[in-house]
């Protein structure tokens, strides 16, 4: 995963628009600025090799 | 002593032998209310006519001879996400201000069930998303916060105004307050205890349990939750036990892990200064330390926020849309950052827990409970949210709370928080005991030898 390229968030209104989420216009800058701050710590997850390592989720088909 | 001042056990011994009634004990924690709550704002509720009610209620049945258990006319404060039926359920939120359930939760119904009086609901964090709680100060410090999101029951217990404050973990919730407040928590292991009609922050690290102010009470009040429902999709079927059975069976034998990295960088001096000398008592107990390496130390936050934040959102989503004016500012932007959280980033967030799981397991490889502080400084000040570093750094409180007790929950490994000591300012100090999946036994019985071991239960704070 070390080959990704940094993020580039701006336009902020296509993630917007694909969230179908209004984000004021006097608000951008404050989001941006914290998604950004977001993703450098989610972003570390980048350099840790997952392989074949499936997900924690858990499903469970019984009804009762 | 006044009533209100008891344990559970003690109090509970009164009951069962009528030597105090529950409504003379409610009444006496109502009054207790009236005199400090003014200062603290624990409260978001007090539900004095429903306590009433319950206390009355609980001592014609015991004089009828039908004594439910240790719980039995024990008056207890509810996080106001706990759902309860026909009282309000604000989770401390304008956006839910005029909200009140027809039902109670599975924990509450449990509580009723178990003969509890409820005297009201605690604040929290805006729908638990900090670790502030702002409506809400420290009883040691009425100038200092009393963390969060259990801000509330933290604070209640500390001061006197219930004898059990409920709470809920997704990054530390039950332990951050418990430790700046001076009390017991327990962060039971994920799926012990169901979290049916909690407001959820994050489905797949909320837990749910108790802040008492010694650690047999946190034992009779797991004895009355935990348990399996098929309603809470997390909650596992695994035998319970009697979490008070095994409290006196003390440290000789066992293996403590003591932490070289990870709980050791960034922490306030006198912190690591009183967990180190906890350690040395549980020593002085008969147990063995075993020096461990915490694994994968940075990919833990970046896991936790990986999915709380998507998970936040999601389940704000009609919310956001429809109120969003009415959050706070903090959390309206916590939710909006999250709506841009890429899936496959979320997913990867997951697949990161699962080799975190992993290491884990192996770290416990020859130890019984790893021993470390709860958060890496007490409370700070509730006007300056920030913690100022000797190297002349700052870190914002929630992210240095979240720190350490965040991986508990992305391990959704049990977490014990108890007393270790004051600051020279006189502020408490917390170690947590983290177990084994499901070994809560084992951890509340280290924490009982320390407590028992040690004085820090006979300070109180002065309002």
């Amino acid at each position: 995963m070390g080959d990704l390229v940094a993020r580039s968030f701006p336009p902020l209104d296509v993630a917007a628009l694909t969230a179908r989420l209004e984000i004021p216009e006097d608000r951008a800058e404050v989001v941006l600025g914290s998604l950004t701050s977001a993703y450098e710590v989610i972003d570390v997850l980048d350099s840790l090799p997952l392989g074949e390592t499936p997900p924690a989720t858990a499903f469970d088909a019984r009804w009762e | 002593m006044d009533a209100y001042e008891l344990t559970i056990a003690d109090a509970a011994a009164m009951i069962r032998a009528k030597e105090l009634s529950p409504v003379e004990l409610t009444e006496s924690v109502l009054s207790r209310i009236d005199a400090v709550e003014g200062k603290i704002t624990a409260f978001a509720t007090v539900t004095a006519d429903v306590a009433r009610a319950a206390a009355a209620a609980a001592e014609a049945e015991i004089a009828a001879g039908a004594y439910r258990g240790p719980l039995h006319g024990i008056p207890v404060g509810i996080k106001d996400l706990y759902e309860t039926a026909g009282i309000p359920t604000t989770s401390s939120s304008a956006v839910r201000a005029d909200y009140v359930p027809e039902q109670d939760c599975a924990v509450v119904e449990k509580l009723t069930a178990a003969g509890t009086v409820m005297v009201g609901k605690t604040h929290t964090h805006e729908f638990a998303f900090g670790a502030v709680t702002p409506t809400t100060r420290n009883p040691w410090d009425l100038e200092k916060i009393p963390g969060g999101s259990s801000g509330g029951s933290g604070a209640a217990v500390a001061a006197g105004e219930c004898m059990v404050g409920m709470g809920s973990d997704t990054g530390g919730s039950i332990r951050i307050p418990a430790s700046v407040c001076g009390t017991v928590g327990l962060k039971p292991t994920y799926g012990r205890v169901s979290r049916r009609g909690v407001a959820s922050l994050s489905w797949s690290l909320d837990h749910v349990g108790p802040l008492t102010r010694t650690v047999r009470d946190t034992a009779l009040v797991m004895n009355a939750i935990a348990g399996y429902d098929r309603s809470d999709p997390a909650c596992v079927d695994v035998p319970v036990p009697d979490f008070a059975a095994g409290l006196l069976a003390g440290v000789a034998g066992l293996t403590i892990g003591v932490p070289t990295n990870f709980f050791t960088e960034r922490v306030d001096p006198e912190v690591a200064a009183a967990v180190a000398a906890a350690v040395g008592v549980l020593v002085g107990l008969g147990a063995e330390v075993r020096e461990v390496a915490i694994p994968l130390p940075e990919y833990i936050l970046p896991t936790e926020w990986g999915l709380m934040l998507p998970e936040a959102s999601a389940y704000h989503q009609e919310m956001l849309r429809e109120k969003g004016d009415l959050y706070t500012a903090d959390v309206r932007l916590f939710l909006e950052v999250g709506e841009f959280v890429l899936a496959t980033d979320y997913i990867k967030a997951l697949r990161a827990r699962t080799l975190l799981q992993h290491a884990w397991r192996e770290l416990f490889e020859g130890i019984d409970v790893l021993v470390a502080p709860t958060l890496a400084a007490p409370a700070v000040s509730a006007d300056d949210l920030t913690l100022h570093w000797p190297d002349g750094t700052t870190e914002a409180a929630t992210d240095a709370y979240v720190r350490f007790s965040a991986p508990a929950n992305v391990t959704g490994l049990p977490s014990l928080s108890v007393p270790c000591g004051f600051t020279e300012g006189g502020l408490p100090i917390g170690m947590q005991i983290v177990g084994k999946p499901f070994a809560e036994t084992t951890l509340l019985a280290v924490g009982q030898v320390y407590e028992s071991a040690t004085t820090w239960l006979d300070r109180r704070p002065a309002l």
